[in-house]
């Protein structure tokens, strides 16, 4: 094992400490519940579309993120910039 | 004699469609300096689309239809009323089939509004007095915190049917399925997993049996919608490692893609909180989320509105119209249209950005409606009034949530010596291979 990796390891008590803490937080508290509405509610849905003008625009080379910058395909509460549409 | 046709309005500018519209109700004119007719169809309330108001019941007396008694409640588990003299049973209206709620959601266009969800009139007080027709006296009943009251005098029981404009009668009410005793059962149970670091008065004060029946007030919503996302996603081509031993490090290279996806959708019964309270979800003022997790309920069994099926339970009165929560509805929504399109952008394996979103909403549904709670709450003295803390029993599916609070020093103590030992672990391997 090489310095680098030692010195690595030596964050595992503070991170240790802290993940227990915030996670028995959680157990006790709850503060990250709420209604998963986004599955729990009877939605009718037609075909979703679009998926035939997927356009490549760009490529990326060498980067070590795993995944791509801002990724909120799971955050479906986290808005983003809205276009206003009709509403009745 | 030939008439000069009225100017053709401009297509843009003031007056225009492409002009600002005014807002939702207003009336570009002051009504009062209008002839009286015309004041008055302007002034005339908006009729109201579906009337759910129970008419044979407005004199606030709800009689069994076999003996006449007044002395009516829910038989616990079910949601039969029973008779308490005679021992009559009968079902409540389902309010689905009565007023054909569930029905063409798809062809909902604009907004409609059920009479319980209309707009609450701010000059309507929340005391109702009802004159008993047994002995003539007068019984006043706090809509409020409660929706029935007992004539002291001669015993009849009265329950505020008509639906008054302070927003305190919904359109429908869920009946208690659970007991108290399954309640308290959950509630013990709940706790008795989260007792090592709860805070000391908590567990000494813990007395399950102080569950009380809450109903709570809420707009369930049914709509017809499109939405539209668009973004970037990427797709990996190639990964590779470079270097040697801990040097080495991984690199990836991925295609991007410009991303849009539109669908068409329709909600049932999708459940908003309309007290301002309890809509209210900020974890770190407040435990409201509590209660918001042990939604849904079976909102497709709900009785129509009969006070009968309140009595000895306590309400929670609503102060939300429905243009205060479209906000909320709409949020609801566009959120239910990304967790939709999310299969279709699959192929992305490295995830997706969305940039822009658009809604739009063809139409609604808004039904008031009281759901069942059983809620357990401790007070946690603090900075600020402290926390109120929830235990939440979902008084139809069983479904429990609470907010239990913590003894910080003794999570901290926890967490410093499972650091301490940890790190003495990290120590010892570091120790070893230098």
């Amino acid at each position: 094992m090489s310095s680098d990796g030692g010195m690595w390891l030596l964050a595992l008590g503070p991170a240790g400490a802290t993940g227990l803490y915030w996670a028995l937080y959680r157990y006790y508290r709850n503060t990250d519940k709420s209604h998963d509405f986004e599955h729990e509610t009877a939605v009718v849905a037609k075909p979703v579309t679009g998926s035939e003008r997927d356009q490549k625009v760009d490529e990326v080379k060498g980067t070590q993120e795993k995944r791509i910058s801002g990724d909120n395909v799971r955050q479906y509460r986290q808005r983003v910039k809205r276009i206003q549409g009709d509403s009745g | 004699m030939p008439t000069t046709p009225p100017p053709i309005p401009p297509p843009t500018g003031p007056g225009s469609p492409q002009d600002v519209p005014p807002p939702r109700g207003s009336v570009p004119i002051d009504p009062a300096t209008l002839p009286q007719p015309i004041r008055d169809e302007l002034q005339a309330p908006d009729p109201v689309a579906i009337d759910t108001s129970a008419a044979e019941l407005k004199d606030g007396l709800n009689r069994c239809p076999k003996c006449g008694s007044t002395e009516i409640r829910q038989k616990p588990g079910t949601d039969l009323l029973i008779c308490q003299y005679c021992r009559h049973e009968w079902h409540g209206e389902g309010v689905e089939e009565e007023f054909g709620l569930g029905e063409g959601i798809d062809q909902l266009q604009g907004t409609v509004i059920a009479s319980g969800a209309k707009d609450i009139k701010a000059d309507t007080a929340s005391l109702m007095t009802f004159k008993c027709p047994g002995c003539g006296a007068e019984v006043t009943v706090n809509t409020a915190n409660a929706m029935t009251a007992r004539c002291h005098w001669c015993r009849h029981v009265f329950g505020v049917n008509e639906q008054v404009p302070n927003g305190a009668v919904p359109d429908a009410v869920l009946p208690f399925h659970i007991k108290k005793d399954d309640a308290v059962a959950r509630i013990s149970q709940f706790v008795d997993k989260r007792r090592l670091f709860a805070l000391k008065a908590f567990k000494e004060q813990f007395t399950p049996e102080n569950v009380v029946p809450v109903y709570l007030p809420y707009m369930i919503v049914d709509g017809n919608a499109s939405a539209a996302v668009a973004g970037h996603g990427e797709i990996e081509t190639r990964c590779y490692t470079q270097g040697s031993d801990d040097k080495k490090k991984t690199y990836y290279d991925a295609d991007v893609y410009q991303v849009e996806r539109q669908i068409d959708f329709t909600v049932d019964d999708l459940p908003l909180e309309s007290s301002s309270e309890r809509g209210n979800l900020d974890t770190r003022a407040n435990t409201n989320n509590i209660i918001n997790t042990i939604l849904p309920f079976d909102t497709k069994n709900a009785v129509k509105w009969n006070a009968s099926y309140l009595a000895g339970i306590t309400s929670e009165k609503r102060d939300m119209d429905v243009e205060k929560l479209r906000p909320r509805l709409e949020d609801e929504l566009l959120s239910i249209a990304r967790a939709q399109v999310e299969k279709s952008v699959s192929r992305f394996d490295r995830g997706v950005r969305w940039e822009q979103e658009q809604l739009s909403v063809h139409g609604t549904r808004w039904v008031s409606m009281y759901l069942p709670v059983w809620l357990y709450s401790y007070h946690q003295p603090g900075p600020n009034g402290g926390m109120l803390h929830y235990i939440a029993v979902n008084g139809r599916t069983g479904e429990t949530m609470g907010s239990v609070p913590v003894e910080q020093w003794k999570l901290l103590m926890a967490a410093l010596t499972v650091g301490t030992f940890l790190e003495a672990i990290a120590l010892f391997l570091v120790g070893h291979s230098s």
